[in-house]
């Protein structure tokens, strides 16, 4: 009875995957697996997009190998407990590639079941540097980690020569490391750091976190944590009348943060991966997915698209669909992809992944900072 | 300076403690009535939150900015919503199983918040909404140069309309017809439905005012945090609860108190302490009142009847 | 068909269309970097118009509808039957019960993978749902802060795991004594309060135990939670592919057969089944024994129960703390099968879904609970297409139940006389 319903499940998303689906030559499963809801269901909605645009044009070039690409879409609304059972259920349907999970806390589990049968995983978005760090050789990223992303925003703030700095994160997984990662950094730089709080995800008052930020007097306020908080505190600030620079990751570079903060929204740092989508090599694939009324902008839809393509591009590299010759293909190999030319160090990092301190206007436009 | 700071934080408090207290006046009153936990009714506050969002961008897309009309307008949309939603959950799923063991009610309603969840999630979209800015800036007290504590206008108006809310609400219970009703009801239901009172009616009527106070306080803390999402009823109405049995549950002064009490607390734990252990503090306060005083702060002692 | 009736059907049709147009018919849409307004499509419009209709025309027509209603027989199977002996109730249960973890026990061997893995974590539920009816279902206390007990044997294990290397096998007790002693901690001070004031204490001692685990980063992990918690071995065999610890000699080798990482999950759902069905078989005998009689007792008329010699906190501690032992084993499994555990997984829903649970399967009775559990976990998954409505249909299935069928699927029968009520 369960095969039959996930059999229909891959058909149904098979089919709104591909344009010309039933073919009963060879074909090669990637599995896709994020949150299709839940709160943070608009960062799968930016990782199915790529990762299906990706498919469908590989399948259009011809395929991997002759054989077309089939996605195998999962909804792991970012919880852990469904991220173990939508791998189980991937790994059933003899899926060998996986683009996925989002979130670092559903990608961690999973990726013992994909590490223990064999799948190779490429995650698009979870930025943890603990999950590379188990000697797990079929685990891949096309994203940077907390611990390139966190000094990058650390050594700006340095350039800056602040007095006191306060960092604050949402106590998850991806704020507190990346917040702990700028701490550290600015701690051995000499720069006071005399507040490192946590807030609770999903709270709605920060106007005590603000008032002890304005006691404290600092100069800049790092936000390690996601744009619906972020956008709270910024707005709260504003009208308590602090007075500071407030800085964030990619998490909390979401046009989204505008219509919450407002016009204080204005003058926010935030580090970014360079904006892929306005490279002149990618114009051709920003119009296919404008055509398709998605927005390719999103921080996580080219790196999906890449995850696809990178898997592509091992598979025929190594002239085998077997994981383990592909992963050693992605390791040895060098690849152009949207998110720039790729290598792979032994963990499956990226060898380099480059961010950019950009500062956000109250427009939802941004502007690269010198 | 520490000074300042301490008055910062007290008023941050007064002001979230007053919002709790309006939501807790629903909690308090349902509970003294007919002794169930209205679980959905941070949902009935989220929704008169939403709601009175959509009036103001309703009403900005007409052209109409005029701060007191709108808020005006979007009070009694979110009001009347909410008061209609609430009606019609007691309607479907209190009613029918009033009476029944006490575990009954209370599954039904965690049944209606999960589902009032996530009606508002499918129709609305989880993301968060911002609110628009409407009343900005305040006075502001103490020498520039050094901290200083500031007051704003919203937070003026969250005292002031809860203030009038609870007197409104005081004068009702005390004075009018339907308000000795209430208390009627609340003291014997079974009583006052022999002395001719339609105690059906009483218990509607319970719910909608409730709900009524938890749409004020979603479009005065709409307004304050800056945003709202389909899940922020859970949290508060938790908190809101906390406030209600920390003040004496079935006592409207105590819902006052309880949620003053648990605004500061909270906001002193951020202040001083770390807001991760927030939560902590104001669940731990509850558990210590209920062992030591389980009536609560302003609660009548309850004899067991046997 | 009366004036009043229509008046009554005119207001509830008029309730309705204004608790749902304002919600459902304009959206909120984030216009640039304000928001802005959206109706939204005909079908919904369309939709919440029919959806006024047919209140109005049932609030119209709700006194024939009823009475008609009223008429039908009733399908009760089991009211008008002369009642089995005890003895002859447990023999038939046993042997149901029997075929059932037969059947279960073989059933992996042909099953899939993926199958295998849910219905473990269906039997996790049901260990789950098993304990916290002898709390709620058998001795009437309403905690909605169980998952804290779950957290405690799931996080004892990972901790021992990591800091000590310990195995499952010695981890399992070890963390079901600890969650027991929780409850016993918690239960003592609590145990006095009036049922809703113990519920929302026990909510709240649930949220406490979950931020403090998110707070601790220091001990747990914090958010980020502790992963490689070991899989359980069988007599010192490793199910993994490698050999994680030295002096262990892998399954696959010693039996000389290929690797397969089936066999891990189905030896984990072997271990989960023998485990619920120690569950079931304990709970159902401590319910024959004075202890669960005396839940009951208590349940039913706390103050006949005290008057009769029954110690009200004792009696009360007892279900309280092997719930949370029961509690306990399903954390240590549930760790086991994840590999990894967070805070994420102990949250108050979890509690409410437990809870229902034991509800819907109807308080007291195991088959219901367990039938219950099936349920609640299996259909959510095969309705994934439908997932966006999953928590939707949930909540209003919950509400449903409670209004017609408050007794559960499976209602707990016990030889009894019932009493006229008198009004």
């Amino acid at each position: 009875m369960k095969t039959s319903v996930a059999k229909l499940a891959t058909a149904v998303t098979a089919s709104a995957a591909l344009l010309g689906a039933g073919h009963a030559s060879g074909e090669i499963k990637i599995g896709i697996a994020g949150p299709q809801t839940g709160p943070v269901a608009q960062y799968g909605e930016m990782q199915f997009s790529g990762a299906r645009m990706a498919i469908e044009e590989i399948n259009r070039q011809g395929g991997v190998m002759g054989e077309e690409l089939t996605a195998v879409e999962y909804d792991d609304v970012c919880d852990p407990k469904q991220a173990v059972t939508v791998a189980n259920r991937l790994v059933n349907e003899g899926v060998r590639f996986v683009v996925g999970h989002l979130c670092s806390s559903s990608t961690q589990p999973a990726s013992d079941i994909y590490h223990d049968e064999g799948v190779l995983m490429i995650t698009p978005a979870s930025t943890s540097p603990g999950i590379t760090e188990r000697g797990y050789d079929l685990v891949f990223r096309t994203i940077g980690l907390d611990s390139m992303q966190g000094p990058v925003a650390a050594n700006y703030l340095i350039d800056q020569d602040p007095e006191r700095v306060a960092v604050v994160h949402d106590k998850q997984q991806y704020g507190e490391g990346i917040a702990t990662e700028v701490r550290d950094t600015l701690v051995d730089a000499g720069v006071e750091v005399p507040i490192f709080d946590g807030i609770t995800a999903g709270n709605k008052d920060f106007s005590s976190l603000v008032t002890k930020l304005k006691q404290a007097d600092v100069d800049y306020v790092y936000y390690g944590g996601y744009h619906p908080e972020l956008g709270l505190i910024l707005r709260q600030a504003e009208r308590a009348g602090l007075d500071a620079t407030f800085m964030g990751p990619e998490g909390v570079g979401n046009k989204d943060i505008n219509s919450i903060a407002g016009d204080a929204a204005e003058g926010l740092l935030v580090t970014l991966p360079p904006a892929f989508e306005e490279k002149p090599e990618n114009q051709d694939l920003v119009e296919a997915f404008e055509e398709k009324g998605e927005d390719p902008s999103g921080p996580f839809v080219l790196t999906s698209y890449t995850a696809v393509q990178l898997i592509a591009n091992g598979i025929e590299q190594a002239e085998s669909t077997d994981p383990i010759e592909v992963a050693g293909a992605l390791r040895e190999g060098k690849f152009e992809t949207p998110i720039g030319t790729v290598e792979y160090d032994e963990k499956g990092d990226l060898e380099s992944f480059e961010f950019i301190v950009y500062e956000w206007h109250s427009d939802g436009t941004k502007t690269p900072v010198d | 300076m520490l000074d300042s700071y301490f008055l910062q934080q007290l008023i941050n408090g007064l002001t979230i403690g007053s919002a709790y207290a309006l939501i807790a006046i629903g909690y308090t009153m349902v509970y003294g009535i007919i002794g169930m936990i209205n679980f959905a009714h941070g949902e009935i506050y989220m929704i008169g939150a939403y709601t009175s969002l959509i009036v103001i961008s309703g009403l900005a897309a007409l052209g109409i900015a005029w701060l007191p009309v709108v808020l005006i307008v979007a009070l009694l949309g979110a009001v009347i919503v909410s008061s209609s939603m609430g009606w019609a959950v007691e309607r479907v799923a209190y009613r029918p199983v009033r009476g029944r063991h006490r575990l009954i009610p209370l599954i039904s309603a965690i049944g209606m918040s999960i589902f009032l969840q996530n009606y508002v999630h499918l129709a609305q979209g989880s993301r968060n909404m911002g609110f628009p800015t409407l009343m900005e800036g305040g006075f502001t007290f103490g020498d520039a140069g050094s901290f200083q504590t500031s007051l704003s206008y919203i937070q003026i108006t969250i005292f002031v309309i809860t203030l009038i809310c609870m007197a409104a609400l005081s004068v009702f219970i005390a004075r009018s017809k339907t308000g000795r009703a209430c208390r009627a009801v609340s003291q014997d239901l079974g009583m006052s439905s022999l002395l001719g009172i339609n105690t059906n009616r009483i218990i509607a009527t319970t719910f909608v005012i409730g709900a009524a106070l938890a749409a004020v306080a979603g479009l005065l803390l709409g307004m304050y945090y800056g945003s709202i999402d389909p899940l922020f009823g859970f949290i508060a109405g938790l908190k809101a609860f906390t406030a209600a049995v920390l003040g004496g549950i079935g006592s409207i002064p105590g819902a006052m108190l309880g949620g003053l009490i648990l605004g500061v607390s909270e906001s002193m734990t951020s202040g001083y302490l770390s807001g991760e252990y927030k939560d902590v503090v104001s669940f731990g306060l509850l558990i210590l009142i209920l062992l030591f005083k389980p009536t609560g702060l302003l609660g009548k002692p309850e004899v067991e009847k046997i | 068909m009366n004036a009043a009736n229509f008046k009554h059907a005119l207001f509830c049709a008029f309730i309705t269309l204004i608790i749902s147009y304002p919600i459902l018919g304009l959206n909120l849409v984030s216009a640039g970097t304000s928001m802005g307004l959206e109706g939204a499509s005909t079908v919904t419009i369309i939709g919440i118009f029919m959806a006024v209709a047919v209140v109005f025309l049932f609030q119209l027509c709700r006194d024939s509808a009823m009475a008609k209603l009223g008429q039908l027989p009733r399908p009760d199977f089991t009211s008008n039957r002369p009642p089995m002996t005890e003895k002859t109730r447990l023999k038939i249960q046993n042997i149901v019960i029997l075929t059932i973890i037969l059947g279960a026990s073989l059933w992996p061997f042909i099953a899939s993978r993926g199958s295998i893995d849910l219905a473990t974590l269906v039997l996790i539920y049901i260990m789950l749902a098993l304990g916290l009816n002898v709390v709620v279902g058998l001795a009437g206390l309403l905690d909605l802060g169980y998952v804290a007990f779950y957290a405690v044997g799931a996080y004892t294990f990972a901790l021992l795991s990591q800091y000590f290397g310990v195995s499952f096998w010695f981890a399992l007790p070890v963390g079901a004594l600890l969650a027991a002693l929780f409850g016993l901690a918690l239960g003592f001070p609590v145990l006095r309060l009036r049922g809703d004031y113990l519920a929302i204490v026990t909510l709240g001692f649930g949220e406490i135990i979950r931020i403090l685990l998110n707070n601790w980063t220091s001990l747990t992990g914090g958010p980020n939670g502790i992963g490689g918690i070991p899989d359980p071995t069988l007599f010192g065999l490793e199910f993994g592919r490698r050999i994680k610890e030295e002096g262990n000699l892998s399954f696959h080798e010693f039996f000389g057969i290929a690797y397969d990482s089936t066999h891990k999950v189905i030896f984990l759902y072997l271990i989960a089944l023998v485990l619920a069905a120690l569950t079931f078989f304990a709970v159902r005998r401590l319910m024959q024994m004075p202890v669960g009689r005396s839940w009951e007792a208590l349940r039913e008329d706390e103050i006949a129960a005290r008057s009769l010699g029954l110690s009200r906190t004792g009696v009360k501690l007892s279900a309280f703390t092997i719930g949370a032992f029961f509690a306990g084993f399903a954390g240590t499994v549930f760790a086991s099968k994840q590999g990894f555990i967070s805070p994420e997984s102990f949250v108050f829903l979890e509690s409410a879904i437990i809870l229902a649970i034991v509800v819907l399967g109807g308080m007291g009775s195991q088959f219901g609970v367990i039938l219950a559990a099936i349920a609640v976990t299996i259909l959510p998954e095969l309705a994934r297409e439908f997932s966006e409505y999953r928590m939707l249909i949930f909540g209003a299935a919950m509400v449903l139940m409670m209004v017609w069928r408050p007794q559960g699927l499976m209602p707990m029968r016990r030889i009894h006389i019932e009493l006229e009520k008198q009004e």
